[in-house]
C-alpha cells in the first residue's frame, strides 16, 4: 500500500523537502515553443473512436516545477449544432463523452434529450506539475486521486517500473531523476480559450504524463473518477513542416 | 604671566576665563573645569546651568574628555552636549591625527550613544556598515534594547535606531539574535501587538529589516502571520502610519515568495482593493497616495496564479484591472509610473496572458498614447521611467497567447516600438526589441509581415550589429522568432540582399559574448530548418572556406561537416554529462550515419 509523501490530507506540493539537484533534465524538447501532435483515445465497448490532439507548450519553469500549454482537440463533437440526430443511452454516453457537463449536471435530461453534434475544434489553457521529487511527487493529493490511483496510472507507464518500489516507500522523494531519460508529469485543464464556459464541456479530470527525453514523445491517461478510464493520450514532437526543429521564445520579466 | 584671581577657581570664574581670548588662559580654565565636574553631579549640574557646555565646544580643541564628562552618566549633560551642537564636531574628531584626541572623541561619543539620547542620534549617524559595526562594538545595541523597556519615545527612538543598525548588516543582526539576545528579539515581536500604532509599525519595519538582512531568521509562520496582519490593519490609518505601512508591507513582501502566499491566504489581496478603490475616489487631492498604494499593489507580484484563485477571482482581478487602466491616464506622472508597474505585475503570468485579459483596446489604446505622447510638463528622467516600464510591460503583454495581438498593431503599437528601438537610449532600443520579440513569439504570418515592413531588413541588421551586447542578443531573439513558424517565413533573413543573414554571420564570428554566440546559433538553426537553399547557406556561413561546389544535398553538406572536423567533435560529446546535450548528440550522429548510407 503506497504511503503518502506527508499526510493524508497534504497535496503534493512539497517544500525544501529534497536538497541538491533533483529536478529534471532540461530537454531541448520540453521547451517553450515546442508543438506536439497526436490522439485521445476515447473508445469505449461499442465504439472506437480518437480525438485528434494539439499541444503546444507556452510556459516552462523547471526550478518550480512548472509547465504550461495549450491542448487543441480537433474533432470534439458539441451539444445543439444540427448536423446529425443520435440517440444514446446514459451509459453510453458517459463512456463516449466524458466531458460533456449535461452528463455530470442533470443526467435526467439526457434521457429524453436530442442530442446533435457538430465537429469543433476547441482549446484548452492547461498547467502541469513536472514530479521533480522536490516540488512536486508522483503522488497527486488532489484532483480526486488518490494515491492507489496514482499508482494506477504510472504503473501504466513502463518507464516508471524501476521507480515504483521506492514510490511505494517514500512517494519517491528520495530519488534522483535529474539523469532519468524520462520526465513524468500531471497536466491539469484550467480554462477553455477559445469556446465558453457554457460550451458544453467539462474539463473535471487530469492527465498523467510520462514525456521521453530521447525524442520528445508523450504518453499521458486522462484521470476523472466520472470518466470512462485510461483514456490515452499518445502524442509525438513536431517540426511544423520543417525540416528539423526550429526555435522560438519570449522573455517576462 | 597671568595669574589666577581669588574667584577665578569659582564656577563663573572658570566660565568667564573660558572665554578669554588668551589661548593659555582658556586651556588652563579647561583643565580647572574637568578636573571639578569628574564625578560630581552636583558641579555639572552648576556648570550646565551657568551654559559652560557650548563654551566648551566652542574650543577647538582639548574640549572631548570635557564634553565625555559632561555627558557621562548624566542625561542634562548629553542634552546639553547635543543642544550645544557638538556632535557633528565629536565625529569628525574620529579622524583626528592625534591619538589622545581621537580616544576623547571616542569616549565622548561613547556616553552618548550610551545615554537614552541615543537613539535619535544613531537614526542620523549610522549609514555605513562601518558605522553599523562601530555603534555595536561600541554597545549601543545593549542600551538601545535596554530602551525598549522605556518611555514610549525612547521605545518608538529604539526601534527605529535598531532597524537603522540591522539594515543590511547580517553581522550585526546575527549577534543580536543569537542566544544572549533571544530576549531582546522576543521584546521587539512584543512590539508588534503594542497599544500604539507608531510603536507597531517601527516593530514590525525593525523585524522586517532582521528578515530581509538575513532570511533565516523569523522563519516561524505565526510571526510571519502577525507581521501581514499587522501591517494590513495599519494600512487602514488615514494619515503617515498608513502610508508608511504600505512601504512596510511592499517591502516585507517583495520578491518573496513564501511572504506572498502567506499573504494571499491571510486575503491581503481584497484589503489592498478596498485601499485601491479608496484612494482611486479620492485620487486627485492625494496623488502621493495612490502612488504608494499602486506600488504595495505591484509589489505583490502575484503572478496571476494566485490572484485568480482569490474568492473573486477573475471578476475581482477585472475591478482591479479597471481601476489600474484608469490610472494609465492620470495626469500625475508618478500615478501613471505606478500603474504600469501594477500591470506588469499582474500580467506576468502567462495564465492570465493566455486568457486574454490584457491585450484588448481597453488596455492597449492608453498603453499605445502613453509610449505616443508623454507629458511634456514633466521632467524627463520620468518620462525615461515610464517609456521604460510601458516598454517593459508591453514586452509581457504582447506575449498574448490568444490571436489579439492584432489590436496592438492596429492601435499603432508596433510603429511606436520601432520608432523606439532607434532610440539614442540603449535602454530604450533594448526594451523596444524586446517587446517587437515578445511580440513575434509563434506570431502569425501577417503579424510577421506588418512588423517587418515597419521594422526593415537593414535596421534590423543594424540592431544585430549595435554598440551594445545586449541590444545584440534582443535583436538575434527577435530574428529568431521572426523566421520560426512557416517556412516561408526563414525568406526574411534574405531579403535585401541577405543583410541580416550576414549581420548574424558577422555577429558568430565575433561574438563578444556567450549568450551571443547562442543566440546566433539559434537563428542559424532555424534558417538550416527551411529549404535546400537555406541549409547551403547555413554551410557556407559555418564553413566559408569550403568547397562550394554547384551540387547541393545532404550528402555533400554531410561530407563537409565531416571534414571540417564536425563529427569527431561531436563523437567526443556522446557521453556528455548533460543529458540533454548526450541524446542529441546521438541523434544528430544517428542522422549523419543515414545521410552517409544513402539511405534518404
Amino acid at each position: 500500500m503506497p504511503v503518502r509523501v506527508v499526510d493524508n490530507s497534504a497535496p503534493s506540493q512539497v517544500s525544501g523537502a529534497n536538497s541538491g539537484n533533483t529536478s529534471p533534465p532540461a530537454c531541448s524538447l520540453l521547451r517553450v515553443g515546442q508543438a506536439f501532435s497526436g490522439t485521445q483515445n476515447v473508445s469505449n465497448l461499442q465504439k472506437e473512436e480518437a480525438w485528434r490532439v494539439n499541444v503546444r507548450i507556452q510556459g516552462c519553469d523547471l526550478e518550480h516545477g512548472y509547465l504550461c500549454g495549450t491542448m487543441e482537440a480537433l474533432n470534439v463533437p458539441m451539444a445543439d449544432t444540427p448536423v446529425s440526430v443520435i440517440f444514446f443511452s446514459q451509459q453510453q454516453l458517459n463512456c463516449v463523452y466524458p466531458f460533456h457537463p449535461i452528463l455530470s449536471e442533470s443526467p435526467c435530461k439526457l434521457i429524453s434529450h436530442l442530442i446533435v453534434f457538430n465537429d469543433v475544434q476547441v482549446v484548452t489553457f492547461w498547467e502541469g506539475e513536472i514530479v521533480d521529487t522536490k516540488n512536486y511527487t508522483f503522488y497527486t493529493g488532489k484532483w480526486e486521486a488518490a494515491p492507489e490511483d496514482d499508482i494506477r496510472h504510472w504503473t501504466k507507464f513502463q518507464s516508471f517500473s524501476p521507480l515504483l518500489n521506492q514510490v511505494e516507500v517514500d512517494g519517491g522523494k528520495s530519488l534522483d531523476l535529474s539523469n532519468y531519460h524520462h520526465i513524468f508529469m500531471r497536466w491539469k485543464e484550467q480554462y477553455f480559450v477559445n469556446v465558453g464556459t457554457d460550451c458544453g464541456l467539462t474539463i473535471a479530470g487530469f492527465y498523467y504524463v510520462c514525456f521521453s527525453c530521447s525524442d520528445g514523445s508523450i504518453n499521458g491517461f486522462y484521470y476523472d473518477p466520472n470518466s470512462s478510464p485510461f483514456q490515452k493520450l499518445e502524442l509525438k514532437c513536431t517540426n511544423e513542416g520543417r525540416s528539423g526543429f526550429s526555435f522560438s521564445s519570449y522573455e517576462l520579466q | 604671566m597671568p595669574t589666577t584671581t581669588g574667584t577665578g577657581t569659582s564656577t563663573t570664574g572658570i566660565l568667564h576665563r573660558l572665554a578669554s581670548d588668551d589661548q593659555d588662559v582658556k586651556l588652563k580654565a579647561l583643565r580647572e573645569l574637568k578636573n571639578q565636574i569628574i564625578g560630581n553631579r552636583t558641579k555639572k549640574l552648576s556648570f550646565l546651568k551657568l551654559g559652560a557646555v557650548p563654551a566648551v565646544a566652542a574650543i577647538p580643541s582639548r574640549r572631548p574628555a570635557v564634553l565625555g564628562s559632561f555627558a557621562c552618566g548624566f542625561d542634562a549633560g548629553v542634552q546639553a552636549v547635543l543642544e550645544a551642537g557638538a556632535f557633528p564636531n565629536l565625529s569628525r574628531l574620529l579622524s583626528n591625527l592625534d591619538d589622545k584626541v581621537v580616544g576623547a572623541g571616542a569616549r565622548s561619543l561613547k556616553m552618548i550613544y550610551q545615554s537614552k539620547f541615543a537613539p535619535n542620534i544613531i537614526t542620523h549617524s549610522c549609514k555605513t556598515s562601518l558605522e553599523q559595526k562601530i555603534l555595536f562594538d561600541a554597545g549601543v545595541l545593549k542600551k538601545l534594547t535596554s530602551l525598549l523597556k522605556g518611555s514610549l519615545s525612547q521605545r518608538d527612538a529604539s526601534l527605529e535606531s535598531l532597524a537603522t543598525i540591522f539594515k543590511n548588516n547580517p553581522e550585526v543582526v546575527l549577534k543580536f539574535v543569537g542566544p544572549d539576545s533571544g530576549r531582546a528579539l522576543g521584546s521587539i515581536i512584543e512590539l508588534v501587538k503594542d497599544r500604539f500604532i507608531r510603536t507597531r509599525l517601527l516593530a514590525s519595519s525593525c523585524l522586517i529589516v532582521i528578515r530581509n538582512t538575513s532570511p533565516c531568521y523569523l522563519q516561524d509562520v505565526g510571526i510571519k502571520a502577525k507581521l501581514i496582519n499587522t501591517l494590513l490593519e495599519l494600512l487602514d490609518d488615514p494619515g503617515q502610519i498608513g502610508e508608511e505601512a504600505s512601504f512596510a508591507f511592499s517591502s516585507l513582501i517583495t520578491q518573496k515568495e513564501d511572504m506572498q502566499k502567506l499573504a494571499f491566504e491571510l486575503n491581503a489581496i481584497d484589503k489592498l482593493y478596498n485601499h485601491l478603490q479608496r484612494v482611486h475616489y479620492i485620487l486627485d487631492g492625494l496623488k502621493e497616495y495612490c502612488w504608494h498604494w499602486l506600488t504595495c499593489a505591484q509589489s505583490w507580484n502575484v503572478a496571476g496564479l494566485d490572484f485568480c484563485r482569490c474568492r473573486y477571482g477573475v471578476a475581482r482581478m477585472c475591478q482591479v484591472l479597471n481601476l489600474v487602466i484608469d490610472a494609465l491616464a492620470h495626469e500625475s506622472a508618478d500615478v501613471r509610473t505606478a500603474a504600469c508597474i501594477c500591470l506588469r505585475s499582474v500580467s506576468r503570468s502567462i495564465k492570465n496572458l493566455s486568457a486574454g485579459y490584457f491585450m484588448n483596446e481597453t488596455v492597449v489604446i492608453p498603453l499605445v498614447q502613453l509610449l505616443n505622447d508623454p507629458s511634456t510638463s514633466v521632467q524627463l528622467d520620468y518620462v525615461s521611467q515610464i517609456l521604460l516600464l510601458l516598454l517593459v510591460l508591453l514586452a509581457t503583454l504582447v506575449v498574448d497567447l490568444t490571436t489579439r495581438r492584432s489590436t496592438f498593431i492596429r492601435c499603432g503599437g508596433v510603429k511606436q516600438l520601432v520608432q523606439l528601438s532607434k532610440s539614442m537610449d540603449a535602454t530604450i532600443r533594448l526594451n523596444a526589441l524586446w517587446a517587437l520579440r515578445n511580440l513575434m513569439f509563434l506570431a502569425e504570418n501577417k503579424c510577421k509581415e506588418g512588423v517587418f515592413s515597419e521594422l526593415t531588413a537593414p535596421l534590423l541588421a543594424s540592431l544585430i550589429c549595435d554598440p551594445e551586447s545586449f541590444v545584440q542578443e534582443q535583436a538575434l531573439a527577435l530574428v529568431c522568432n521572426l523566421i520560426d513558424g512557416c517556412i516561408d517565413s526563414v525568406e526574411y533573413m534574405f531579403a535585401e540582399d541577405g543583410v541580416i543573414f550576414d549581420a548574424v554571420g558577422r555577429q558568430l564570428q565575433s561574438a563578444s559574448k556567450a549568450e551571443i554566440g547562442i543566440q546566433g546559433m539559434y537563428v542559424l538553426s532555424n534558417v538550416a530548418t527551411g529549404k535546400e537553399f537555406h541549409k547551403e547557406a547555413v554551410i557556407n556561413q559555418l564553413l566559408p572556406h569550403a568547397d562550394n561546389g554547384t551540387q547541393s544535398c545532404a550528402f555533400i553538406r554531410s561530407v563537409k561537416l565531416r571534414d571540417a572536423g564536425i563529427v569527431s567533435q561531436m563523437k567526443e560529446m556522446v557521453n556528455d554529462p548533460c543529458l540533454d546535450v548526450k541524446l542529441r548528440v546521438r541523434t544528430a550522429l544517428k542522422q549523419f550515419t543515414t545521410v552517409e548510407d544513402g539511405s534518404i
